[in-house]
C-alpha cells in the first residue's frame, strides 16, 4: 500500500512521466474512488457503525484534558486551571495505587490463564460428546450461570464457604481433611483464588459457545479422511479440532489481553471485605473510592488514562508477537 | 484466505454486538415545567441519597393528600444502598433534580454551585420554616466563609427529646428472663450474662447458639464495630472523631488508649470463642438472617440496622421465640464511664433538602411554598399521623391511633408504609421533633411516652418492669448528666472538601477497616502489635494534617454558631 507515496525521492529525473508525483497521487485517489463507489452499498452499511465508535470512543476523549486540569465542574473549559502532569505524579507516588495494580493484574492473569483454557477443553470435550441431548443438557446447564447477577453469585459463594453450614467446610470436615472449618473468606491470600474460580464457575458454559461454534465450522471430511488413515479420537483433537478453531484462540485471546486491566470491580467488591482489603482493591475500584466518590474527577481520569495506554501497548505487543509467530492477528 | 477471515469475522461481530447492546439504554428524564408555575399541578424530580423501597410514586394516601393540597407531585428517585457516586455523577454531568437530599455530599453541590441560597426565600415566602427555625437559623449556614443556606435540615426534628433507646448493646430478653434480669452496667455485666445463658443453652430451636454477633459489612462496621468503642468509653457520637471540649482539637477516636481496650474485650470474646466467627466476613443479611433465627443472643448495633430481622420474631406464634429480641443497655468499660447517647447537642443542623439551580426562579419560589407547608401544622400533622378519621381520630381533643392500625404499623410495617405513606415524607419536611407540642396541646409525632409504651410488644413491656422501667431509655444515663456540645454532633456536620482532607480521611478509613477486625482476631498476645501498628499508621503525616483540619472546621463551626465559650 506504502510503495505509491510520492516524492519520496528527489533526484527522479523530472522528465519521466512514469515517477511523476502528481501522477502517483492521483492515480491513487481514483482507485480509492473508484472502490468506494463500487461498494458503496458495503460502505453505507458499515457508515452507523463508524459514527457510533466515533461518538462512543473518541469523542470522550476529550475528557482526557480533565486529567491535566484541577478540574472543577462548575467551571468553563477556559477557566479551568491547568497543573500538567500534578496527577500522574501523585498517581505513580501512591502505594496504594501499585497494591491495586498487582491485584489487577494478579486476577487478570489467573483470569485469563483459567478462564481462558478451561472453556476450550471443555468446548473439545462437549464435541466429542455422542448423546445429542446429553450434550444440549450439559451446555445448557453450564451456560446458565453466566444470566446470574454478580450480587446473587456472590451471595451463594459466601454461603458455600460459610463456616456455620457451608456446603465445602461440612464436606471437608466430614471427609476429615481439616479438624475445624476454615475460613475461607477472612484469608486474604485466598482472595484471588476465589474470585478466580467462581469467575470460572460463572463464565466458562458462556465462553464455549463461541469454540463450539468454531468447531462446528470445521470440515467434517477431514475428520472422515482421518479415521481412515487410523486416527485416534485424541489425535483428532490433537490434529484436526485444536488447529481448526486456531484462529478463534488468537483473535480472543488478544482481544482479552486488551482487557487485563479492566476487569470490572463487581466480583471484587462483592466478594471482599474489611478484611482482605489489600488483596480485594482492583484499578476501578480505587478509581471509584479515591476519584470519583470524593469528587476528584481530575484524578479519576488520570487512572483512565493509565489505564487506557496500557491496554493500547499490551494490545498492540500481543497483536505484534501473533502477527510474527503464527501470522495471525486481528490488525 | 477467505475462509481464514470468516473465521474470525464471526467472534469479532458477535463481540461488537454484545458490546452494543450492553451499552443500550440510558436516562433522558428531565422535570419539564408546567404552564402554570405559580398555582397549577406541577411535578419536581427529588433525589434522595438514601434508599428507600417503599417508595410508590406518592400513590400513598398520605402522598396522595400532599398533591390535593398543594399541586405538587414528586418523582422521586433514591438511592440504592449507600450510594455515593451518583451526586458525583450528576456534578460531573452538571444535571440535577429539582430538589436534592445529597446527605454527606452537600459540599460537592455547593463547590459545583448547584445548590440555591434559601436564606431570601425562607425570609420571604416560608414563614412556617422561619417559625421553625427562628433560634436555630444560624445553624443552618453553610460555613463561616460562605453563610448562605443551601440545605434545610430535615433529618433532625427541631427540638426533638428522643423517649426510646435504639443504640448501646443489645441482649436478648430470654437471656435476661432466664437469669433472673440481672443489672447490665458494664462489659463484665454483659459478657457474664451472655456467657452465663451460652453455657446452659449451647443450642437454640437445634441450631448452634451465637453468642456475640455484629455487622460489619462495608460502611456498617462503623456502626456496629467503631462507633461502639467510643459508646463504652464514655463520649458523644462525633462522627470518626473525638473533639477535645476545650480546645476543639481533634483526633481520630481510635486513637484513645480506653478504646483499645474495648477492642482488647472483643478480642478476648473471640477467642474464647463467643464472638461470632463470621463476624468479619459476612455480609449484612447473612447478619440479619441469625438475628431473625433467634439464635443470637447479643449484638451491638442501633436498631435501624437490624429491626427488619426482628418483626419475623415478633409476628411468631411462640412465646420464647417472641422473647427472642433485644434490649438496650447502656454498656460502658467500666462504671467510670456514662453512656453519653442522649446528651444535649442542641439541634444538630446538618443532612437535609435543598433546591437545585434547575429551577427557574418562579419554580424556587413554588417549591420553598411547597415545603413551607410541609412545615406547617396541618402538613406535620398528615405526615407523621396520617390522614384524620383513616389514621387516628381526635378523641376530647387528642390525636388517638386506633388501636388496629397501630397493630399494623408495628407488625406489618412495609406494606403499611406503602399504602399510607405515614413515615415516609418525613424526612423530607421541615419538622418538629418528638416532644413538642401542637396549639392544640398534640404531640407533632407520634412517638410520646404513652405511643412509645403503646408500641413495645408484650415480652418488652415485661422486661422493662422488671428493670422499674417504662422505656429503654430510662436505663440510659439522662442528658441533664451529660453536658453540652457547642458543635453539635460532628458527624453531621459538611465534611471538608479540601483533597487533603478527603484523601488522607478515606486512607485512614481503610487503615482501620483492615486493621481493627485484623486485631480482634488475632491470638490474644498479638493484639497489641496489631493494634500499636495501626496507630502508628494513623500517626502518619497527612493524617495528622487532616485531623487539624477537621479541628479548624470545628473551630469555625463553633463561631458561625456563636456557641463559643
Amino acid at each position: 500500500m506504502g510503495t505509491l507515496t510520492s516524492g519520496g525521492n528527489s533526484n527522479n529525473n523530472p522528465g519521466t512521466p512514469a515517477k511523476d508525483p502528481l501522477a502517483g497521487k492521483r492515480f491513487k485517489k481514483q482507485g480509492f474512488w473508484r472502490t468506494a463507489l463500487q461498494q458503496r452499498y458495503l460502505y453505507l452499511m458499515s457508515l452507523p457503525f463508524v459514527i457510533w465508535a466515533f461518538i462512543f470512543s473518541y469523542l470522550p476523549l476529550w475528557g482526557w484534558t480533565m486529567a491535566f486540569q484541577d478540574f472543577k465542574p462548575a467551571k468553563g473549559f477556559f477557566e479551568q486551571k491547568w497543573v500538567g502532569f500534578e496527577h500522574f505524579v501523585e498517581l505513580f507516588s501512591d502505594d496504594r495505587f501499585y497494591l491495586a495494580l498487582r491485584n489487577t493484574l494478579a486476577m487478570s492473569v489467573m483470569g485469563l490463564v483459567v478462564g481462558f483454557m478451561i472453556p476450550i477443553i471443555f468446548a473439545i470435550l462437549l464435541n466429542e460428546l455422542r448423546g445429542m441431548m446429553f450434550k444440549r443438557f450439559v451446555q445448557t446447564v453450564s451456560y446458565l450461570p453466566h444470566f446470574v447477577s454478580w450480587v446473587v453469585v456472590a451471595g451463594l459463594v459466601t454461603k458455600m464457604l460459610s463456616t456455620q453450614g457451608g456446603a465445602i467446610n461440612d464436606l471437608l470436615v466430614g471427609l476429615h481433611i481439616i479438624n475445624e472449618p476454615i475460613q475461607f473468606m477472612a484469608k486474604g491470600e485466598w482472595f484471588w483464588y476465589i474470585v478466580t474460580a467462581s469467575d470460572v464457575w460463572k463464565e466458562m458454559g458462556w465462553n464455549t459457545i463461541i469454540y463450539l461454534a468454531a468447531i462446528t465450522g470445521i470440515d467434517p471430511e477431514l475428520y472422515e479422511a482421518s479415521r481412515v488413515d487410523g486416527a485416534s479420537r485424541y489425535r483428532q483433537m490433537w490434529h484436526i479440532t485444536l488447529p481448526g478453531i486456531r484462529t478463534t484462540i488468537s483473535v480472543l485471546f488478544i482481544m482479552q489481553i486488551g482487557h487485563l486491566l479492566q476487569i470490572g470491580f463487581e466480583k471484587q467488591f462483592l466478594l471482599g471485605n474489611n478484611l482482605v482489603l489489600e488483596y480485594s482493591q482492583v484499578l476501578e475500584l480505587y478509581a471509584l473510592q479515591y476519584g470519583l466518590q470524593m469528587g476528584r474527577f481530575s484524578y479519576g481520569t488520570a487512572i483512565s488514562i493509565f489505564n487506557s495506554v496500557v491496554s493500547v501497548i499490551l494490545l498492540f505487543t500481543v497483536n505484534g508477537i501473533f502477527k510474527k509467530v503464527s501470522k495471525e492477528s486481528i490488525m | 484466505m477467505v475462509s481464514k477471515k470468516a473465521k474470525w469475522v464471526a467472534p469479532v461481530a458477535l463481540a461488537s454486538i454484545v458490546g452494543l447492546t450492553a451499552c443500550g439504554g440510558g436516562s433522558g428524564e428531565s422535570s419539564s415545567a408546567a404552564a402554570d408555575v405559580e398555582s397549577g399541578p406541577i411535578e419536581f424530580s427529588m433525589f434522595s441519597a438514601d434508599s428507600n423501597s417503599n417508595w410508590v410514586g406518592m400513590k400513598d394516601k398520605v402522598g396522595a393528600a400532599i398533591t390535593e393540597k398543594t399541586g405538587v407531585t414528586l418523582a422521586a428517585e433514591y438511592a440504592i444502598g449507600g450510594d455515593t457516586q451518583k451526586v458525583s455523577l450528576m456534578v460531573a454531568s452538571g444535571e440535577y433534580p429539582d430538589l436534592i437530599m445529597p446527605k454527606g455530599d452537600t459540599s460537592k453541590l455547593v463547590e459545583a454551585g448547584a445548590l440555591v441560597d434559601l436564606t431570601d426565600l425562607i425570609e420571604n415566602y416560608a414563614p412556617n420554616i422561619k417559625k421553625m427555625y427562628a433560634d436555630d437559623m444560624n445553624r443552618l449556614k453553610y460555613s463561616k466563609e460562605d453563610q448562605s443556606i443551601y440545605i434545610i435540615p430535615t433529618y433532625t426534628g427541631v427540638g426533638q427529646t428522643s423517649f426510646d433507646a435504639g443504640g448501646g448493646f443489645e441482649l436478648q430478653l430470654e437471656v435476661l428472663k432466664e437469669l433472673g434480669y440481672p443489672e447490665i452496667r458494664t462489659l463484665d455485666d454483659y459478657e457474664k450474662a451472655i456467657k452465663e445463658y451460652y453455657a446452659k443453652n449451647p443450642t437454640i430451636n437445634g441450631q448452634p447458639t451465637i453468642p456475640l454477633t455484629l455487622n460489619a459489612d462495608d460502611w456498617k462496621i462503623m456502626i456496629g464495630v467503631t462507633n461502639p468503642a467510643f459508646q463504652a468509653t464514655g463520649l458523644p457520637d462525633n462522627g470518626e472523631f473525638y473533639i477535645n471540649p476545650e480546645t476543639y482539637e481533634s483526633q481520630l477516636h481510635y486513637k484513645r488508649p480506653e478504646e483499645k481496650e474495648y477492642f482488647r474485650w472483643l478480642n478476648k470474646m473471640y477467642n474464647e470463642g463467643l464472638l461470632d466467627k463470621e463476624t468479619f466476613t459476612q455480609k449484612s443479611d447473612q447478619y440479619l438472617a441469625k438475628i431473625s433465627s433467634g439464635r443470637v443472643l447479643g449484638t451491638i448495633n442501633q436498631e435501624w440496622d437490624y429491626s427488619e430481622a426482628e418483626n419475623a420474631l415478633k409476628g411468631s406464634s411462640d412465646a420464647t421465640t417472641q422473647n427472642r429480641i433485644f434490649g438496650h443497655f447502656p454498656v460502658t468499660l467500666s462504671e467510670e464511664y456514662k453512656d453519653h447517647s442522649f446528651m444535649d447537642v442542641g439541634f444538630p443542623g446538618g443532612y437535609g433538602i435543598g433546591l437545585t439551580t434547575n429551577l427557574s426562579e418562579a419554580e424556587q419560589i413554588r417549591a420553598i411554598k411547597f415545603l413551607d407547608w410541609l412545615a406547617s401544622d396541618e402538613g406535620q400533622v398528615l405526615v407523621q399521623w396520617g390522614i384524620e378519621g383513616e389514621h387516628y381520630n381526635v378523641e376530647d381533643g387528642k390525636r388517638v391511633i386506633p388501636q388496629e392500625i397501630q397493630d399494623r404499623k408495628t407488625n406489618d410495617n412495609v406494606a403499611f408504609t406503602k399504602e399510607t405513606g405515614i413515615g415516609m415524607y418525613t424526612t423530607m419536611s421541615p419538622h418538629y421533633g418528638d416532644g413538642v407540642q401542637d396549639a392544640t396541646g398534640n404531640y407533632y409525632t407520634t412517638n410520646f411516652p404513652e405511643q412509645i409504651q403503646n408500641a413495645y410488644t408484650q415480652p418488652e413491656k415485661d422486661a422493662l418492669k422488671e428493670y422499674g422501667a417504662t422505656t429503654w431509655k430510662d436505663l440510659f444515663p439522662a442528658a441533664d448528666e451529660l453536658g453540652t456540645s457547642a458543635w453539635g454532633a460532628a458527624y453531621n456536620l459538611p465534611a471538608p472538601t479540601d483533597s487533603a482532607y478527603t484523601v488522607a480521611f478515606q486512607k485512614s478509613q481503610d487503615i482501620v477497616r483492615k486493621r481493627i477486625p485484623e486485631a480482634i482476631l488475632a491470638p490474644a498476645a498479638q493484639f497489641d502489635g496489631i493494634y500499636d501498628g495501626m496507630i502508628e499508621e494513623l500517626n502518619s503525616a497527612d493524617i495528622v494534617e487532616m485531623e487539624k483540619i477537621f479541628t479548624q472546621q470545628i473551630k469555625d463551626t463553633v463561631e458561625l454558631w456563636g456557641t463559643g465559650k
